[in-house]
């Protein structure tokens, strides 16, 4: 039954033959090591960041008096929550570290030059991607420790010469770190970057 | 490798591994989302509880009294007060508890001492002395709740006994 709708569709879009040419049957080089999989290990953890991310959109509330109480009841109510937000927590951390690697792999390797610069510029913008996801995400919990932090941060680029105060109050949505920096945070954090990462994606494989 | 007599190539096992461990992944993750989205369903449920709603002297007469009751109840991961007006009676030992939301649109519904039925302002639906709908929109009967007496308080159940 499955397989037949299967075959209906690939006899139309032929995508396991594609499949098959790009991803299983993908030549890869004679001498390859576990390096190399930094990259596809990025991938699979914002797959499951994705995943998790999702789920918890059914339940978080981003509001100063709501964020709180929603992640609260996420790790301690819902069934399976807890595990769930451990992943989506694990998960960022390790994507940095593994972007990281990835791209210090590409690096020392020389993986970067022709004809694939492109893959490097790319790239380039979906590590800062990924630090902006840490930056944004790290404030939703709305927790004491969310709360400094981003203060810390939004504070950094008042030191730039002219434009810095301005940047400042942009990213917080005002003087104050508070009701729009949460609101702005959480718009990027779960639709202006996932656009941007799969527009990215899309010409970083 | 041999099965069904076929010869499984090297390329086919690994094939085969990627699908399962893929697969796993998949369906580990799904389930774990899928659960928890979907288990407030079952729940986040309201709950009954008993009650107080004033002491049983006051309605000895056996007579409808229409009282309030107050109390905490949760929803998801809010914390709130549920006012409610509820008209009860006493027929003997026995408590006679409805409760005064409209089945309609929700208005609370008045006790109209001439007629002996209950009447609600917003569309004019009537329902007799036992609750039910006479005339007017109303669809049901008024909710039935479960009331009693204890140690000379009245006390009512939040849960609908019978809608
Ligand atoms: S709300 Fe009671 S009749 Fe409409």
């Amino acid at each position: 039954m499955f397989g037949r709708l299967v075959e209906v569709f690939d006899r139309r879009f032929g995508f396991r033959e594609d499949f098959k040419r790009n991803v299983l049957d993908h030549p890869v080089p004679p001498r390859i090591n576990l390096t190399y999989c930094f990259g596809g290990i990025t991938f699979l953890l914002y797959m499951l960041l994705a995943a998790t991310g999702i789920t918890m959109l059914f339940f978080y509330v981003p509001s100063v008096d709501h964020a709180f109480v929603t992640v609260e009841y996420i790790t301690f109510d819902l069934p399976l929550g807890n595990p769930i937000r451990a992943i989506h927590h694990w998960s960022a951390q390790l994507m940095i570290v593994f972007v990281s690697l990835h791209m210090l792999r590409v690096f020392v390797y020389g993986a970067y030059k022709n004809p694939r610069e492109f893959n490097w510029v790319t790239g380039v913008f979906l590590f800062g991607i990924t630090l902006a996801f840490g930056f944004t995400g790290y404030l939703l919990p709305w927790d004491q420790k969310a709360y400094w932090a981003t203060k810390v941060g939004v504070l950094m680029p008042k030191s730039l010469p002219a434009v810095g105060p301005f940047l400042s109050q942009l990213l917080m949505g005002g003087d104050d770190l508070g009701a729009l920096t949460l609101s702005r945070f959480f718009a990027i954090h779960v639709a202006v970057l996932p656009i941007f990462t799969v527009i990215f994606l899309a010409g970083h494989f | 490798m041999e099965q069904d007599g076929k010869r499984v190539t090297r390329r086919k096992f690994l094939e085969t591994g990627i699908g399962v461990i893929t697969g796993a992944i998949a369906i580990g993750l799904g389930g774990t989302a899928l659960t928890s989205i979907g288990a407030p369903a079952i729940t986040n449920k309201r709950e009954g509880k008993w009650v107080e709603a004033g002491s049983a002297s006051e309605i000895a007469d056996g007579q409808f009294h229409k009282v309030g009751i107050v109390y905490d109840a949760k929803d998801g991961w809010l914390e709130g007060k549920v006012k409610q007006l509820v008209y009860v009676k006493l027929n003997g030992e026995e408590v006679f508890a409805l409760s005064a939301t409209c089945t309609h649109l929700g208005c609370n519904v008045n006790f109209d001492e001439q007629t002996g039925n209950f009447k609600c302002p917003c569309h004019s639906g009537v329902y007799d002395a036992t609750g039910k709908n006479v005339s007017g929109p109303p669809p049901r009967s008024l909710a039935k709740l479960e009331a009693k007496i204890e140690d000379g308080k009245l006390m009512i159940n939040t849960a609908v006994k019978e809608a």
